[in-house]
Parts: structure tokens; C-alpha cells; sequence
């Protein structure tokens, strides 16, 4: 449905948009992930055909989308939403209706459905001036399905909703392109929201794509330390492998021996990234299956969404993700000793 | 004093009297500001909003041009456009000098910069976030741009009452292109002026409350309207 080329725009002389390759299939949802100012944002301008590109190619279902002949058919083929949801001083349903409008098509059933479908057919003969942000970025989408688009663009759709809201949006937006089957490409700094759409993530950082493949792929194995930062791997460890058994390598980090299930070679100096979640920390010497296995001192203990992470110091710096439940059982703080152990597979490796 | 009062009592009366010639110039004075007012509107309005939302070389020049244009004494558009219209003018041949038509020709040229200096400056507040979210619902140009000036309506009808406030108002160019010629091209200004002139002033303050009053009878309606859909926000 998309495929992207070569893709560069100067935005400005200290940031390039250059994208090599950027696909996304018809019934994907591709989310687009990065901190800011990676260049998400000019990626889905540059899409939606509001930003000229400096150089390469992009094609929208099969046709050139940098051709202004094609412009129009285009961007009447997909449908586009900002985290604000620029209504105009109109009805709801005038409001849905407009992109029926603007293409001289007689509105109707459309409209009904896509209310309905964003569960906003109450709310029709509101003024949309009027509606909570939520009812409003409801009504941005359901104005965005009502033509039936084969691509959509989702800039941070859901910016400034409250979490409960934004979780109750999700849903019926998930609901709703599982049976639209278009191809999407969602831009988010929220990965919960990403994982909760998406069926394969883009990872961008300086205004290049770092990675893209599945969430599982890119949360388990960045390809590298910018990625392993963006996607939450907060213990990247710089190390060389110095002995390699099988696919077990040894890795010397800090003066400590680490071993990790890696495909890279002796001698790759590489960074070593574990995610806070597959560290354990108990108070037991016993290594028990655990291939890596450290006696550490607590540095801190701090509340992280509803668990706690607890910063250790084992020769090298490691986060360990605990619940709430073992910080009391193992009545853990900062000062005390304990052992921090993860598994050999729970590691990745990044060649630096 | 007393003469103030006794010209206003006998405006009055010469109102209520029906005279035949006040209601002609009047209607004329009427017809003369609405045409222009209209042809301004109907290029200005879209005009400004192209200028506004349109990037291209010399735009900032184009717009100081407009908002000098906003500052144009009447007297010189007059006398522009008489040069034009004069038999040996370029436009000589449409033989417009002296007549109704003319005097539209020259108010719309005062009344054009002020309406789309007032358009470009009331798209300019329109977020560029909504005037692309438009674009993305398929919308093209033209078609964003009136979607974006029905936003600012109550702006866009605020340009044009002062567009048409000034044309009222105005008695220098329709006196040069006119030439306040009776019963051909007197409107109410001119003929305020020459009966001032003549002394007769119950004739001049009957015409100035006659002009006053349609005025006030335009911009109420066209008030009304602005206000009409103004969206609920205070």
C-alpha cells in the first residue's frame, strides 16, 4: 500500500529526514515510535502529501504519490488525524459529513455508520464546539472513517486525553480497523497505545528509521542503543565477547562475566541490554537456572507505574523491575545487599 | 443654535414629505456602495485567503501593498480612475465616465484593499493545523480555504463592514468619477456637500440623516448575520 524510497527532507540545516525504506501493507497497523524530534511527525506530513519531499520516492497504492497529478486522488484515498481534532463550527454530523461534502458525494448512510461506530450517533446534532475533548477526538475519527480511506494516518490521535478515556477510544478504534482492513501508520510516543493497535512498529531517532519489524522483535532485540533506550531497556552495558561456547557468549563488562545466547562472534565489542522486567532480585545465593547470577547492594528504590524499580549496583549498574508485593516481602532499600540474577536468553546483544 | 434646530425640523418634514429627488439620490447612493461593497467582497474575501495560506515570492510586498491600500485617499482612487475612463484614457471607450457604473468602479478599487488586507489578517489567525487537517479531508485548495473563512466569518463580515462603512462614507472619488451631475449622479455625500455649500442646510442634515440611517440599516443587517453563526464560545 506504501512504500517509501530513498526519502530525504532538509527541514532545517541541523534536521534530515532520511528514510531508506519505509513499507506498510494494506491491513497493517504500523506504529511509528521515537522520542522527540526523530522526524514521525515530517514522515507522516510527508505521506499525507502536505510536505514536498527533497528527494526519493514514495508510492500510495501503486501510483506516485510525489506526482501532483496524483495529489488529489490521493489524499482522497486516505484519511489523516492530528492530536488535535480541528473540528469545524458545524453539527457532529456536518462535521463527519464535510469529507463526503468536500468530494460532491451525498452523505447518509456513511455518516450514520461511522457515528455509530465511534458511538457518537447521540451526539449528532451537537455543536462540535461543544463536545469534551474525548466526545471531539471521537468525532475527528469517525469523520476520518466515513469515506472509507485505504490508508489512515494517525499523528498521536490521542495526545491529551486522560488515560481512562484514551483506553475506551483504543478500543473502538481497534474494533474499527480490524474490520476496515486499512493500512495504518499510527505515530506515538505511547507504547501502550502502540502495542495495543499495532501489528509492526517503525522505530525512529534522528530523523532515520532504526528499526523496524514486530513490537515483540524490537522490545526483545533492538538493533541498537538509541532503540534499546527509546523501548525502555534501561541496563545497556558496554562489554567485548571473549569466549563464545555454542551460541553461548561471554561477555567481560566492568570487570564482571556475563553470558548471553548471541549469534555475534569472539572478539564483537558489543553492548549488553537487559529490561528491567527480566531481572530478579531475591535474597537467595542460589543461581538456581539463572546463567547470570551477581550478589549486588541496593542503590534505589523507586515507584514505576504500579511495580517499583530498584537500581543495583553489581560491579555494573542494573535496573530490576520488582512488584510491589516483593519490595515488602524482601523489605527492600537503598543500602541493602541482595543478588540480581537473569537468564542467558534474557539478554541482548548489540555489536557496537 | 436656533438654525441647527429649525434645519433639523425641516429635514425631518422634507423626509416625511416624500421627496422624490432625496429618495433618488438616496437609492442610488444605496445601490452605488452595495455593488462595489458586493464585487470587493467577492474578490477580496477570496483573495485574502489565498494570500494568507499561499506561499509565493513577494507575498509579504503584496500584503503591504494591501494594507497601504487600506489608507488610499478616495480622491486619488477617484481621480485614477477618471484618468482611466477619460475619453483618451485606456478605458475611454467603455464610456463609464460620469456615470453610476463608474462611480462603482472607483469605490470598489478604494473598498478592495481594506476588505482583503482585513481577509489575510483574519485567515492569518486561523491555526495552519486546521487549514491542513482540511486539506486532508480531501478538500482542495479553494475548497480549504472557504472551509477556513467560514471559521472566521464573523472576521471576514467585520472586513466587510468596514468596507462598505467607508464607501458610505466616501465623497471624493464618486465626486470626481460622478461629477454629482442631478438626477444622473448625485449621491447622498455629494449632494450633503453641495447644499452645504449652497447654505441650505435642512436639505444637507436631511441627506446626512438619510445617509446615516441606511448605513445603520446595512450594518445592522449585515451585523445580524455575522452574528448569526458565531460559534458558541462566549
Amino acid at each position: 500500500m506504501v512504500k517509501v524510497r530513498g526519502l530525504r527532507l532538509s527541514v532545517n540545516p541541523e534536521f534530515t529526514l532520511s528514510v531508506e525504506s519505509f513499507n506498510v501493507a494494506a491491513g497493517e497497523v504500523c506504529a511509528v515510535i521515537g522520542p522527540n524530534g526523530a522526524g514521525k511527525t515530517t514522515l507522516l506530513n510527508t505521506l499525507a502529501l502536505l510536505t514536498e519531499a527533497d528527494s526519493g520516492s514514495i508510492e500510495i497504492m501503486g501510483r506516485d504519490a510525489l506526482n501532483s497529478a496524483h495529489k488529489m486522488f490521493l489524499r482522497r484515498a486516505m484519511s489523516v488525524v492530528f492530536s488535535q481534532p480541528y473540528l469545524v463550527n458545524d453539527t457532529v454530523y456536518g462535521n463527519v459529513a464535510l469529507p463526503l461534502k468536500l468530494r460532491g458525494v451525498k452523505d447518509g448512510p456513511a455518516v450514520e455508520a461511522a457515528l455509530e461506530l465511534f458511538k457518537i450517533g447521540h451526539l449528532k446534532d451537537r455543536n462540535a464546539r461543544t463536545l469534551s475533548q474525548g466526545e471531539s477526538h471521537r468525532a475527528a475519527l469517525a469523520r476520518a472513517f466515513v469515506t472509507g480511506p485505504r490508508l489512515l494516518l494517525l499523528d498521536e490521535p490521542f495526545g491529551s486525553l486522560d488515560a481512562r478515556v484514551k483506553e475506551t477510544i483504543v478500543r473502538d478504534l481497534r474494533r474499527a480497523l480490524k474490520s476496515a482492513g486499512v493500512a495504518v501508520a499510527l505515530v506515538t510516543q505511547d507504547q501502550g497505545e502502540a502495542l495495543a493497535l499495532c501489528d509492526s512498529m517503525a522505530v525512529m531517532a534522528g530523523g532515520k528509521i532504526a528499526q523496524r519489524g514486530s513490537a515483540q522483535e524490537i522490545f526483545a532485540r533492538p538493533a541498537s542503543k538509541e532503540v534499546a533506550d527509546f523501548v525502555g531497556v534501561e541496563t545497556i552495558l558496554p562489554g567485548s565477547v571473549v569466549k563464545k561456547e555454542a551460541n553461548l557468549c561471554y561477555i567481560e563488562a566492568d570487570g564482571k562475566t556475563l553470558e548471553v545466547i548471541s549469534d555475534c562472534a569472539e572478539g564483537d565489542r558489543v553492548f549488553v541490554c537487559v529490561r528491567p522486567e527480566d531481572v530478579t532480585v531475591s535474597g537467595n545465593p542460589d543461581a538456581g537456572s539463572m546463567r547470570n547470577h551477581f550478589g549486588a547492594r541496593i542503590i534505589s528504590v523507586e515507584p514505576w507505574r504500579l511495580e517499583f524499580k530498584v537500581g543495583l549496583d553489581c560491579g555494573f549498574s542494573l535496573m530490576a523491575a520488582v512488584t510491589k508485593q516483593s519490595v515488602e516481602g524482601l523489605g527492600l532499600k537503598p543500602g541493602m545487599d541482595v543478588f540480581a540474577s537473569f537468564k542467558a536468553t534474557a539478554a541482548h546483544l548489540i555489536k557496537r | 443654535m436656533d438654525f441647527i434646530v429649525s434645519g433639523f425640523q425641516k429635514a425631518i418634514a422634507l423626509i416625511l414629505s416624500g421627496n422624490s429627488e432625496i429618495f433618488a439620490i438616496a437609492r442610488l447612493s444605496l445601490t452605488i456602495s452595495l455593488l462595489a461593497t458586493s464585487a470587493a467582497a467577492l474578490a477580496g474575501v477570496p483573495l485574502g485567503g489565498w494570500i494568507a495560506v499561499k506561499k509565493f515570492p513577494l507575498k509579504k510586498l503584496l500584503i503591504t501593498l494591501a494594507n497601504t491600500g487600506m489608507g488610499l485617499p478616495p480622491v486619488v482612487a477617484g481621480l485614477v480612475v477618471m484618468l482611466f475612463l477619460s475619453r483618451n484614457g485606456p478605458l475611454g471607450f467603455l464610456n463609464l465616465l460620469y456615470t453610476p457604473c463608474g462611480m462603482a468602479l472607483a469605490q470598489f478599487i478604494i473598498a478592495l484593499p481594506i476588505i482583503t488586507a482585513l481577509s489575510i489578517s483574519a485567515m492569518q489567525s486561523v491555526d495552519a493545523g486546521f487549514y491542513r487537517q482540511v486539506l486532508t479531508l480531501g478538500a482542495g485548495d479553494w475548497q480549504a480555504i472557504k472551509v477556513c473563512l467560514k471559521e472566521i466569518r464573523p472576521a471576514i463580515f467585520a472586513a466587510v463592514i468596514a468596507g462598505f462603512g467607508r464607501l458610505t462614507a466616501e465623497v471624493g472619488a464618486v465626486m470626481i468619477v460622478g461629477g454629482n451631475m442631478r438626477y444622473q449622479t448625485r449621491v447622498l455625500t455629494t449632494a450633503t456637500v453641495l447644499e452645504t455649500q449652497k447654505g441650505s442646510f435642512d436639505m444637507a442634515i436631511a441627506l446626512g440623516l438619510i445617509l446615516f440611517l441606511l448605513s445603520f440599516t446595512v450594518n445592522l443587517a449585515l451585523t445580524y448575520i455575522q452574528q448569526r453563526k458565531a460559534a458558541p464560545r462566549w
